[in-house]
């Protein structure tokens, strides 16, 4: 077993895991944050992003230990109350998510995108989600989306 | 995925120390081809030795006529370097193309090459650059470096340390991808340094390989051009559900030349 | 029933943002893996490697001893305790559908799917054991240690191979593989016209496999109560619902529908892939009664690319018997469907059927419907289950004849589309159209898409050394769906109105389009409105979410409810009024009555007849429970154009546009519709230009089995679309409700693949199979070439230097 500490939306999680228990694994199972979550196998799909120190990672493919003293950012952890981010809420106001299963994944990665250029281009934003697969809405929504809420973060800062 | 013992060496010394006394230890670096082979039970190590406390890993610098990366860097900061992106941009550009940004923010240029495969974007830049893969143990040319598919010279316990580019005059690479996986169905890196021009293709073999009469055409005149009279035989080339041997031979050809137009092209060096 | 005025319609119409999103973007969702309970373990399946085997003997003493283990089953344990097979009852049975039948006419054998098979794999992945496991690594473990001894037999992957005669049969029930040949249309009347005919058009098609893909793999979590006797089971689904699933496992389990409750919240996405009952699902609410533990089961993605049920695969024989002046005379079709190793759906097979004609005026057609079984993954409905198929060929066929013919594809079009003053129009197989306005819906297609520019595109991309081609096909598709459906509606005194469906949406926004029509007929705030679906328990009745028919069905039934609850409003009301009911009026949304001055709307009525209670009826009388049932189809239609850019050295095709016109009836959520349609051309993009199945030849494993090789469309793949709704009212329902949510995708392949071949027209390009992947246009553009370097004089032998690109160092 292995000692992890890991700050999950800001609330140090110390727990014993088995090394092979992917970070993913201790969100879902350990954690019982089921908003990110598992749709493939080959490290392809982006349903299960989140963020590490920032930075957008498959959380399906890391080991809950090598993100020992990290602080982790889920979906979970980005609505204030009822107030969601201005990224969630641009996610509503243009219709960029109907089943829900990839949102969380497009969300945490469209913040990554914002933090690096907060203006991204139509391209900016197809290019970045291609590693963040939509079977519902052909994408046309999120690049919306995502335009607005990069939008909407540049005007509350 | 099988229960392991898990490392955290601070030096290099720990981690081929660990590698040694493992029954059956692999080195960890990024982890995004070794995590996928264990969640499908194809690796069953007992001992994961993560590479990630080890500081003499880390970094990029510029040494004389060449960019020195370190073995852990992660593809986006080597995308992100101003190093790289000054002084050999299309390797940035490169790396910046990988895969798709989660990955890059967690694949490492020395897990890269040590993976080895046949398909990736890493061999024909190091080959065509004329890279120095510099390791625990010793220095190796870019040219001795991959020998199959998955295959490399590397020994049991070796560890890749960095990788040293030498600055080209010209460079270009042109990828032709699969958009499923987004590996090369064909990628073809053209670089040029004084008289000497290389020209390296992934993706189209079990290994990256050289296209000496290519090279040899290009030294002469460094133009899409010279590349017209030659064509390549499908022989030996790979065959899968994307690309017959032909078509490879034929994206060669188009890739190639393609690259010598942009590198050509470029009104600085590089 | 109360006059609808559209005029009065607040929530119908309007682009509502939806009311599910605060969950699903807060990580707040149900999905099928999301259920947990103490104590449960895991299952994994033992799967078969070859695509039919005899199961010769199960070793399972080694898999037993291992650590964590609960039990290993087989086919035979399952036959020992009384288990059946799946009722997948996959011959489309209300009353306007197409009736396929047995070759024959007799009746069509439906083979039994075992939960586990005793006797005999029928294709790699079929589950042949299942471990149960106290964790999921333990089961994984064990599985790998059962040893199954197998009789690999011959296989079948084609429905050519399966009707070129031969081949070992899947079924012996079935000793040739056929299990459907039935015949519709006019014989004599096509023969005569194509005895008359001035030309005629053949094409032949092979439209491959491919999946359904939602993101989310099928999950479950099964649990057994041994107080109460009754299992129950928290997963995702979609299709057919809960009502149809949960007889269904009851049958497999041998148990009373009674003694199931079947829970399903959030579904990452279905499209058809979700709408069968699956053998894990059921093995593992038996094997939770078995072992006393709440069981799961989550299939990985390489397991669902396995084994999901999958779809289209359609081999099509078509002619097309045309007048000189291009009017079409008649149609002749060969439908041949590859059910794979069960039968779990006909439904592609009898939809394709009732459209082959497509929007053409066609008067007569001769049509032979037939499907075979081979060892391949069971073959389903996926989104717009058939009529992606039949729209593709009759427009290719069009396309053909125009360009074979001299005619410009436009007006061969027009001249033979079904004119609004034929509607309702029997089609030659039989089916009604209800309503649509073809010809405009082509003209506005054409316009947003700005067709007149496209000859300055093309030249452009010329310039740039590509090739610009134009695509269009027009589509009509039908909406028929379980006939059932049954909406429960109460106000209660805390201000809520629920609303009971028995539909099971996967995104489509039900929660809040539904809440728009019970908001606007009830006058109530769309926030006041909870749409409760998805647990047995409380649905009682109700058809799923299928064939486009949730709108239509579920706001009809609720149509119906909210009269009914208005005629008991004015009950209630009249006893608080101390006046009789037919003196009360519900008018702007409130009861009242002549000279009272007291009003209520229905949150308020619900409130004052709850604190009166018990001396006026019971807090809850403001409910109802109405049934409606309607067989009536109606048809969705609509038109696409695209533009597609082909690099002609490397054969990509990049689509640069994509333009759609989609009748849907009354539309209530413009806003969701757009999304529907967006996600629907994605799929049939998908279909036209990178999905494919592919197995190997030799041992049937797929190729294809993960998004390495099986080409999703991404981020990149499409341009952003330009959509228009168009609403011509249905006169089947009183809503004038169509569907609009699998339009698009019928359309789809023709529409790229007609651009596709106009962007190659200098090769003299007949057809491109699909998927149109780099590959497949290089080598077409490369055959097509050499057969015009043919027809020219021989060119001086060019120089060149073959290279052997061995190895390095050479």
């Amino acid at each position: 077993m292995a000692r992890v500490t890991i700050t999950v939306n800001g609330k140090p999680e110390t727990t014993d895991i088995k090394p092979r228990t992917l970070l993913v694994e201790f969100l879902r199972d350990h954690l019982g944050l089921t908003g990110t979550h598992v749709g493939c196998d080959t490290t392809q799909c982006g349903c299960c992003i989140v963020l590490v120190d920032g930075r957008s990672v498959n959380s399906c493919t890391m080991l809950a230990v090598q993100a020992n003293g990290a602080s982790v950012t889920t979906i979970e952890g980005l609505a204030e109350g009822d107030k969601l981010h201005p990224m969630q809420a641009a996610f509503r106001e243009h219709h960029a998510l109907q089943c829900g299963f990839c949102t969380p994944g497009m969300v945490m990665s469209a913040l990554e995108l914002v933090q690096r250029n907060n203006s991204p281009s139509d391209g900016d934003i197809r290019y970045w989600l291609l590693g963040n697969m939509c079977r519902c809405t052909g994408y046309h929504n999120i690049i919306k989306a995502i335009k607005a809420g990069a939008e909407a973060m540049a005007r509350a800062r | 995925m099988n229960d392991f013992n898990y490392h955290e060496p601070r030096t290099l010394a720990e981690a081929a120390a660990m590698i040694h006394a493992a029954r059956d230890g692999s080195l960890i670096a990024g982890g995004m081809s070794l995590i996928p082979a264990l969640k499908q039970r194809r690796a069953k190590p007992s001992d994961l030795i993560d590479l990630r406390f080890i500081g003499e890993l880390t970094g990029i610098r510029r040494q004389a006529d060449a960019i020195v990366i370190g073995a852990m860097t992660r593809h986006a900061d080597v995308a992100d370097s101003k190093l790289v992106t000054d002084a050999i941009p299309t390797l940035a550009r490169l790396v910046g193309e990988m895969a798709d940004p989660a990955v890059r923010n967690r694949a490492t240029i020395g897990g890269s090459i040590a993976h080895g495969d046949p398909a990736a974007d890493y061999p024909p830049a190091l080959v065509a650059l004329g890279a120095t893969i510099i390791t625990s143990t010793r220095a190796m040319q870019a040219d001795d470096f991959f020998t199959g598919a998955f295959a490399t010279a590397l020994r049991k316990g070796e560890i890749i340390t960095a990788v040293s580019f030498p600055i080209p005059e010209r460079a270009a690479y042109v990828k032709f991808a699969n958009t499923s996986s987004r590996y090369a169905i064909v990628g073809v890196f053209v670089a040029k340094r004084g008289t000497d021009v290389r020209v390296a293709v992934t993706g189209a073999q079990p290994c990256v390989f050289r296209i000496r009469e290519m090279e040899m055409a290009l030294a002469k005149s460094f133009s899409p051009d010279a590349l017209k009279p030659i064509t390549i035989r499908p022989n030996g080339l790979n065959a899968d559900i994307h690309a017959t041997p032909e078509y490879r031979a034929h994206l060669i050809g188009v890739m190639a030349q393609r690259a010598v137009a942009s590198a050509a092209a470029l009104h600085r060096p590089n | 029933m109360n006059e609808l005025d559209a005029n009065r319609f607040h929530e119908i119409g309007r682009s509502a943002l939806r009311k599910e999103d605060f969950r699903l973007l807060t990580g707040k969702g149900r999905f099928g893996d999301d259920f947990n309970m103490p104590g449960q373990a895991w299952t994994v399946m033992v799967r078969s490697p070859h695509p039919h085997a005899r199961i010769v003997r199960i070793g399972t003493n080694q898999a037993r001893a291992m650590p964590g283990v609960l039990a290993v089953f087989t086919g035979a344990d399952c036959l020992a305790d009384g288990l059946g097979p799946i009722p997948h009852n996959p011959v489309p049975s209300t009353q306007y559908d197409m009736k396929l039948t047995g070759p024959g006419g007799g009746a069509v054998f439906v083979d039994p799917h075992m939960l586990l098979p005793a006797d005999k794999a029928r294709y790699v992945g079929e589950a042949v054991a299942m471990v149960v496991a106290q964790t999921r690594e333990q089961a994984e473990d064990a599985a790998d240690a059962v040893r199954v001894e197998y009789e690999v037999l011959p296989w079948l992957e084609r429905s050519e191979d399966a009707l070129a005669g031969g081949a070992a049969a899947v079924w012996d029930e079935a000793p040739d593989n056929i299990l459907v040949d039935t015949f519709f249309g006019d014989q004599e009347g096509t023969d005569r016209a194509f005895a008359a005919a001035d030309h005629v058009v053949r094409m032949e098609f092979h439209i491959g496999r491919i999946m359904p893909l939602p993101l989310e793999p099928r999950a479950g979590l099964a649990r057994y109560d041994e107080h109460t006797g009754r299992y129950t089971l928290y997963f995702s689904t979609g299709g057919p619902g809960i009502v149809r699933q949960r007889r269904q496992f009851a049958a497999a389990l041998n148990i009373a529908p009674e003694q199931l409750r079947l829970v399903a919240y959030d579904t990452g996405g279905n499209f058809g892939a979700k709408n069968r009952p699956y053998v894990e699902h059921g093995l593992a609410l038996w094997a939770s009664r078995k072992l006393g533990r709440p069981i799961k089961y989550r299939a990985t993605r390489h397991e669902s690319m396995l084994t999901e049920y999958q779809g289209r695969d359609l081999l099509t024989r078509v002619e097309l018997a045309l007048r000189s002046d291009g009017r079409f005379l008649a149609m002749r079709a060969e439908n041949i469907m590859n059910v794979g190793a069960h039968c779990v759906s006909l439904s592609p097979l009898a939809k394709g059927a009732g459209l082959i004609t497509g929007a053409y005026d066609i008067p007569a057609a001769r049509l032979r419907s037939r499907a075979v079984f081979t060892n391949t993954t069971p073959n389903n409905v996926m989104r717009s289950s058939g009529r992606p198929e039949v729209t593709f060929a009759i427009e290719r066929l069009i396309d053909t004849a125009a360009t074979e013919l001299g005619f410009d594809r436009i007006e061969l079009r027009r001249k033979n589309l079904i004119r609004p003053d034929q509607m309702p129009y029997t089609n030659a197989v039989g089916s009604i159209y209800d309503s649509g306005t073809y010809e405009a819906n082509m003209a506005l297609c054409m316009r947003i898409a700005d067709w007149e520019g496209f000859e300055s595109r093309r030249r452009q991309a010329a310039a740039r050394g590509k090739l610009l081609g134009l695509g269009l096909a027009n589509y009509v598709e039908s909406s028929t769906g379980s006939p059932k459906e049954r909406a429960e509606i109460t106000v209660t005194p805390q201000g809520r109105v629920e609303v009971v469906i028995g539909t099971q949406p996967s995104g489509q926004g039900h929660e809040t389009s539904f809440a728009q029509v019970v908001a606007d007929l009830l006058a109530v705030p769309l926030d006041s409105v909870d749409i409760i679906m998805g647990d047995t328990d409380i649905v009682k009745e109700g058809g799923g979410s299928h064939s486009g028919r949730s709108m239509r069905h579920a706001a009809t039934v609720i149509l119906m409810a909210a009269d009914d609850l208005i005629t008991k409003g004015k009950t209630i009301a009249a006893a608080i009024l101390a006046t009789t009911p037919d003196a009360v009026e519900f008018q702007d949304g409130r009861f009242g009555a002549q000279q009272v001055n007291r009003t209520f709307d229905f949150l308020e009525l619900a409130k004052e007849a709850a604190a009166r209670a018990p001396a006026y009826p019971p807090a809850n009388a403001l409910a109802v429970v109405k049934d409606n049932e309607m067989h009536t189809s109606v048809y969705p239609n609509g038109c696409g154009v695209c533009e597609v850019e082909i690099d002609p050295d490397t054969g990509r095709v990049h689509l640069t546009r994509y333009a759609a016109v989609d009748d849907v009836g009354r539309c209530i959520n413009p806003m969701t519709v757009d999304g529907q349609t967006h996600g629907s051309i994605a799929h049939g993009v998908g279909e036209a230009l990178c999905e494919q199945i592919c197995l190997d030849r030799e041992s049937g494993s797929p190729l294809t089995e993960s998004f390495m090789e099986y080409g999703m469309p991404s981020s990149t793949t499409m341009p952003f679309f330009t959509t228009e709704i168009v609403e011509v009212l249905s006169p089947t329902n009183p809503l004038g409700i169509k569907s609009g949510s699998e339009g698009a995708t019928a359309g789809a392949p023709a529409v790229v693949i007609s651009g596709i071949i106009d962007a190659l027209k200098e090769f003299g390009l007949r057809d491109i199979a699909m998927p149109a992947t780099p590959l497949a246009v290089w080598q077409a553009i490369e055959t097509a070439k050499a057969k015009l370097r043919s027809n020219e004089r021989p060119a001086p032998a060019a120089k060149t230097v073959a290279v052997e690109a061995v190895g390095k160092g050479e």
